[in-house]
């Protein structure tokens, strides 16, 4: 016969079966051993060998740092910065925040924070998720030092209530792109299959202050899959939209049609072609009608010769017109003519 | 509106800007100068200009102009070798406006920075907002002084966008001081702009710049580079104006 451990028991240790009691701070604690539910990731893996190397790094510290470490988890007790109630040791500490940073590409830091820092909370609008696109939406933008951590499940039931022990990580440094996330490809890559309509997501998010380890509270969140996105990104013109197997003369592109001002936005670089001073951009989907026109942007040089001269350029945005694809021509007009150069800011509308 | 910087870090001094605000984005209206020998300044790597609450709280990347003075005396002449080109500005927040750092002429001495621009904010849910071209009518003595075809302005409430191409001088004006009226520019416009454009040989990375100044509907421009007339170093202006109407 097994006797249980009990919190009776009071300074009782050890493990029993899948029981593990210890004595943390006077209180006893007992804990049931977990099992992975499911196949271990290679982000998994990677994890487990940073907090490894991490709590050996500890060692190395001097103990003016150790004594600081453990100063700041005194702090740190009962604080939710980490979105949990717990006591914290200063090598709890240094583990912690540094397997933060090392997880944010970070290098491990030896000197402990001089005091706990407030984190924002992750605000967004919504999240759409379908087999083809996972996007978050209307993030609340926050600047360097914070990186987004966004972690999600596999599809569930949709009968779950409580599935979010289920979610891994997929990025630790989301990178909102005027409050657009699109994190299909990082959930492919991490999850390994599409979500399934009709089932359920689990999402947990959070900001990480790359400075410090420091995190936001956890928002926890979850959304039904849905066969098709009701969420519309924003019109733009960009390499990936660009016509296949057709000649272009563009290296990059960027053309945000979403500022609803009176501007174009335009990133591009411009290569040129033949003895023409215009670059064309030949596009896989026609321009609709309210988006053609003529604008105007500057322009700098970004010759291998070193000239940055400054240009205007005049960009005529076309529809697709019989064979002719929808084509965006980026015409020089002021200052010397420089192949490449670099298209940049807002352009005038007409 | 027009406001005062609060502070930068770049060891200018304080700088008065003109602007119109709205919910998406601000048209802002500058010309001051920094020395690039400031500690201040080298110790930046981006130039931030401190200002009062803005109507955006960042911004996508818009152009400001620099400009830097270079003139000679050879043989009894003087050759103006002035030039400039675009730096990358953007809003980083409500109070920061920051302007990218580029050193290559800051053996030049006293730099120019002229911001004329527009600087808009990106998903704002809708479409862009097409405005009217307004082909630019213009008029000087004998019409000394002739604009290119691309010479327009599109004309809102508060402020104008404008862009014009200089095609070409009367000889015996070649050396005056310019001045050319903008019969259908719209009210309320006063700014120094750049002039970009002719040729540069001492700073070929570059082409010349000067500056023009627009006032009342009328352009003066009292000097120009000397390579202004070279063959395929169009002079031009491009401009996102603050107009002078009570908001």
């Amino acid at each position: 016969m097994i006797a249980l451990p009990s919190i009776a028991f009071g300074g009782f240790s050890g493990s029993a079966k899948g029981v593990t009691a210890r004595q943390v701070g006077g209180r006893s604690i007992l804990s049931v051993r977990s099992w992975p539910t499911g196949q271990t990731t290679t982000a998994q893996v990677v994890r487990r060998a940073s907090m490894s190397k991490i709590t050996k790094s500890y060692k190395t510290l001097t103990a003016a740092q150790m004594q600081a470490w453990e100063n700041l988890a005194q702090h740190c007790s009962g604080a939710s910065v980490f979105g949990q109630k717990a006591e914290l040791s200063g090598i709890n500490l240094y583990v912690r925040l540094n397997a933060n940073r090392v997880m944010a590409g970070e290098a491990i830091v030896a000197d402990a924070p001089l005091g706990q820092v407030a984190v924002p909370n992750v605000e967004y609008s919504t999240v759409s998720v379908t087999p083809q696109l996972i996007v978050f939406a209307g993030i609340k933008h926050e600047s360097s030092p914070y990186k987004l951590v966004v972690k999600m499940s596999g599809s569930q039931s949709a009968g779950i209530s409580n599935g979010w022990s289920k979610t891994v990580i997929i990025s630790s440094e989301v990178e909102d792109d005027w409050g657009e996330a699109d994190v299909t490809k990082l959930y492919l890559k991490t999850i390994g299959v599409e979500p399934t309509p009709g089932q359920k997501v689990f999402i947990e998010a959070y900001w990480l202050d790359t400075t410090t380890g420091f995190t936001g509270q956890v928002f926890k969140d979850s959304v039904i899959v849905t066969g098709e996105s009701s969420y519309t990104p924003r019109k733009r013109v960009t390499m990936d939209r660009l016509l296949p197997d057709h000649e272009q003369h563009v290296s990059s592109i960027d053309v945000d049609f979403s500022s609803g001002a009176p501007v174009v936005q335009f990133d591009v670089m411009c290569e040129g072609h033949s003895n023409v001073a215009s670059s064309e951009a030949y596009l896989e989907q026609d321009l609709p009608e309210e988006l053609r026109g003529t604008s105007w942007a500057l322009g700098r040089g970004n010759g291998e010769d070193g000239k940055i001269v400054a240009q205007s350029y005049v960009m005529w945005l076309y529809g697709a017109y019989y064979s002719t694809p929808a084509r965006i021509t980026f015409a020089h007009r002021g200052g010397y003519y420089v192949k490449p150069t670099e298209v940049f800011g807002p352009g005038i509308i007409y | 509106m027009n406001f005062n910087s609060t502070g930068n870090n770049f060891g200018a001094g304080q700088i008065a800007f003109k602007s119109h605000q709205e919910e998406n984005f601000v048209v802002l209206n500058a010309k001051f100068t920094y020395n690039p020998e400031s500690p201040e300044y080298q110790a930046a790597d981006v130039l931030e200009i401190y200002v009062p609450d803005l109507s955006i709280d960042r911004s996508a990347i818009a152009g400001v102009f620099l400009r830097f003075r270079d003139v000679r005396d050879s043989y009894g002449y003087t050759w103006d070798n002035s030039g400039g080109t675009v730096l990358k500005s953007w809003v980083k927040d409500k109070n920061t406006l920051c302007i990218e750092k580029l050193t290559n002429f800051d053996e030049k001495g006293e730099i120019t920075i002229y911001v004329l621009a527009l600087y808009t904010m990106l998903a704002r849910g809708g479409n862009p907002i097409k405005g009217t071209q307004t082909r630019l009518q213009t008029t000087s003595e004998n019409n000394y002084l002739r604009w290119g075809y691309d010479s327009f302005f599109v004309e809102f409430e508060h402020w104008v966008f404008l862009h014009m191409m200089y095609s070409g001088c009367t000889y015996a004006y070649r050396d005056s001081a310019w001045e050319c009226s903008l019969d259908n520019l719209p009210s309320g416009i006063t700014a120094d702009v750049p002039f970009c454009g002719g040729g540069n040989q001492y700073n070929p990375s570059v082409d010349g710049m000067s500056e023009a100044h627009i006032e009342n509907g009328v352009l003066t421009c009292q000097t120009r580079t000397a390579g202004f007339d070279d063959t395929g170093h169009e002079p031009f202006i491009f401009a996102f104006l603050v107009r002078d109407v009570e908001e």
